[in-house]
């Protein structure tokens, strides 16, 4: 394309061609907003008393401060008494240890050997103790920490490493072998493979015998052979195979590299939670919140049923719409072809300086001033085609919706690299404008709601998919999706802003949009809940 | 290196014991990390007088990680893949040790052919067929290990054996639907699919559900 060289892909964070105007954005009034969605929300009141009456206690507090702690706990879900706890495998092990002492008292045998027998009941203390009062001497062979008196076949050896001339390791066949390891029972090999096998061992979380009978290594022996604190990695791995054994109660956290293992004591709550269509979330120590029951990722206002639906779904139908999704697209106006490198949706165009909207392709203007009709979909267009086109129809339509979907995501992922420079910008305020650590907090806050807005919104859509779209309560539900999008990309503009003097300036206005767009988060995850329990939302695939 | 060394000495330990009746060589002189071994099958076993080939891969990690092991020759046994020939064992998987040699695995599988595991099934409809029936299973096994396992001689008359028996099913099964007109392959397929060798002639609900399927 000829002109394609005319825009610039930008790389640095101080070169957003698209965003260049966030100023002419038309901000309203917060109050104005207030007042025009509770009429709003009321004009169908007959049907929806009690959907009513939870936005109108929502809007009543979208003048309360940022930072309400009632209120971050009405987005988690309403429900407040999820009981859990956050460890990571380092927590564990410490408590695993404080176990193996406590019980050291009442076995009076070495701690190593505590370890082993926990490892063994899979750190069951209660299985183990009785079994421990029932087969003290058994147990201690089953374990593999006594020798077995039955196998005599091997002349007994010291546990340890030796040093010997020409010993030939039966498993590397090397002969002239100078040191070499066993345990009591006299298998001897040289301490290259016995490393080798410890290695390869490490990751599985099981007790490592030796090679040829069921004798164990402690975990002191491991780090004598390997010269290193290596028993701490079988320990971690034998936590990770615990986890997963326990898969009831505990929950690693599903973020990349999160290290977080999160407890629940006790599940049966979990039923009054799907009875209200509610998902429980929790909060790991890293701050990553997620679905302890799917282990996604925040799905609200979908419940776990639609998420796992629409997961697979999206998993087979993408290798179709790949093409519709690429990265790129050409300026409506100039056919410039443009790369999306900001959360806002509100492009301009390098070149043409036309403004459209990312989503639908369409002029930015009538977007600015209401909330975005380009979120709904245009049903009446379809109603015109004719009954051959139908399986069209569902593909057309479930486009529509991933594409809404895919981009959110998209976006979601650009306001996070936008958080990477949030740190900076308040570097920048502290030192520019002389503000207060504390003070540049709203900053931090205003990027987390806008993610939690920008999470439920992407989900919003997966929820539209299943609804029967001829029922009043999915138009309402659109109508909030819409309310939440408009102010999403309000707060998403916002946050573009670069000079700390602006951004000091319009501190009201970040408080205002962020307090809006988590009002309106909630009211769009209620409205949701709503539309599964009363049974509008169908899962088809 | 150790590997090569190893994997030498576990064919001279091969060679040295003519008795256990174990063979094991290279694919091609130029790589050795590919290998076909041979036992023969367990006395008083259906798969007796087989002499049976497996197809051995040793890994880079040999000995720390177990040789990956297929049947090259067809096996009708539960715990064997009837189609590939991939194994179900324990020892060479996770209970894999350095110390089991080749040859050690090797008799492993002997004894896997001796006493097989249909818990733990490889090949579920095999394993159904020896659950159910004992003694249709053994004559199956028995005729696979004639077909297959018992050198060049036997596949002369491969064309001729009736897919019926192949697969254990009754011949009066097939037989009699054959007379309502279907094809023979078909009908082979569908008991197949459904896993049905016999059936009870009062059983009409299931005659229907064959009748069902081979109708589609």
């Amino acid at each position: 394309m000829a002109n394609d060289e005319d825009y610039q892909y930008s790389s640095s964070d101080d070169d957003f061609p698209e965003q260049q105007y966030y100023e002419p954005l038309e901000h309203r009034d917060i109050t104005n907003n207030i007042l025009d969605d509770y009429e709003y929300l009321n004009y169908d009141t007959d049907s929806l008393e009690s959907f009513n009456s939870d936005v109108d206690i929502v809007d009543g507090m979208a003048v309360s401060h940022v930072t309400n702690p009632n209120k971050k706990r009405s987005i988690e879900g309403a429900m407040v008494n999820l009981k859990y706890e956050c460890f990571t495998t380092q927590d564990i092990f410490n408590n695993m240890l404080e176990k193996v002492d406590r019980l050291q008292p009442m076995f009076s045998i070495p701690r190593e050997d505590i370890i082993l027998l926990l490892q063994k009941y899979g750190w069951d203390e209660d299985r183990l103790l009785e079994d421990w009062t029932n087969k003290m001497d058994g147990l201690l062979i089953e374990a593999g920490i006594h020798i077995n008196n039955e196998q005599k076949e091997l002349p007994k050896s010291q546990r340890g490493i030796s040093n010997r001339d020409f010993f030939t390791c039966p498993i590397c066949c090397e002969d002239q072998i100078k040191e070499t390891y066993s345990l009591e029972c006299g298998h001897e090999y040289c301490i290259s493979c016995y490393r080798h096998y410890i290695e390869d061992r490490l990751n599985k979380g099981n007790i490592i015998t030796c090679m040829s009978c069921s004798l164990a290594l402690k975990n002191t022996d491991i780090d004598e052979l390997m010269n290193g604190p290596s028993s701490e990695k079988l320990m971690h791995s034998s936590i990770k195979s615990f986890v997963q054994k326990h898969n009831e109660n505990y929950r690693w956290c599903p973020f990349t590299d999160c290290k977080c293992i999160v407890h629940i004591q006790d599940t049966t709550e979990f039923v009054e939670y799907i009875r209200l269509h509610y998902s429980p979330y929790v909060l790991c120590n890293e701050s990553h919140r997620f679905c302890f029951s799917c282990s996604f990722e925040m799905h609200s206002p979908a419940d776990c049923e639609i998420t796992s639906s629409w997961i697979k779904k999206a998993k087979k139908e993408s290798d179709n719409l790949n093409w519709v999704l690429s990265h790129t697209k050409e300026c409506p106006k100039c056919s410039v072809n443009i790369e999306k490198n900001g959360g806002c949706n509100h492009m301009i165009c390098s070149s043409c300086k036309y403004e459209f909207c990312w989503i639908c392709n369409s002029d930015w203007k009538p977007h600015g001033s209401s909330f975005y009709q380009c979120t709904m979909y245009n049903n009446d267009e379809l109603k015109t085609q004719t009954v051959i086109e139908d399986v069209s129809k569902t593909l057309k339509r479930y486009t529509f919706f991933y594409r809404m979907f895919n981009e959110h995501e998209v976006s979601a992922k650009l306001d996070w690299q936008l958080g990477q420079t949030v740190g900076n910008k308040i570097k920048s305020l502290q030192e520019k404008m002389g503000v207060s650590w504390i003070e540049g907090q709203f900053l931090t806050e205003s990027l987390k709601i806008l993610n939690e807005g920008r999470t439920a919104l992407k989900w919003s859509f997966a929820v539209v998919f299943y609804s029967d779209s001829s029922h009043n309560l999915t138009k309402i539900f659109v109508d909030n999706q819409a309310l939440l999008a408009n102010s999403v990309e309000d707060l998403s503009a916002l946050l573009q802003i670069k000079s700390p003097e602006t951004i000091m300036e319009k501190k009201v206005e970040f408080y205002n949009k962020a307090g809006y767009v988590e009002n309106r988060t909630y009211a769009l995850m209620e409205c949701g809940r709503e539309l599964i329990s009363k049974g509008i939302v169908k899962i088809t695939n | 290196m150790s590997r090569a060394k190893r994997i030498m000495k576990e064919m001279e330990a091969v060679r040295d014991d003519p008795e256990a009746n174990i063979d094991l060589e290279f694919v091609s002189e130029a790589d050795i990390h590919h290998l076909k071994g041979s036992f023969l099958g367990p006395p008083e076993t259906p798969y007796e007088g087989g002499k049976f080939i497996v197809d051995i891969e040793v890994p880079m990690e040999y000995p720390f990680k177990p040789p990956k092991m297929k049947f090259d020759t067809k096996v009708y046994h539960p715990n064997i893949s009837s189609v590939t020939g991939a194994i179900c064992l324990d020892i060479l998987k996770n209970a894999w040790s350095p110390v089991i040699t080749l040859k050690s695995a090797l008799i492993s599988l002997q004894a896997l052919l001796q006493s097989p595991e249909p818990n733990d099934p490889q090949d579920a409809e095999v394993a159904q067929h020896y659950l159910r029936d004992r003694e249709s299973f053994n004559k199956t096994a028995a005729l696979w290990t004639k077909l297959y396992a018992n050198g060049g001689d036997a596949n002369s008359s491969k064309g001729n054996v009736d897919q019926a028996d192949l697969y254990g099913i009754d011949q009066s099964l097939v037989t009699e639907f054959e007379n309502q007109g279907f094809e023979k392959d078909k009908i082979i397929e569908v008991l197949r699919r459904l896993g049905l060798k016999s059936l009870d002639p009062n059983d009409n609900e299931t005659a229907n559900k064959i009748l069902e399927e081979l109708l589609k």
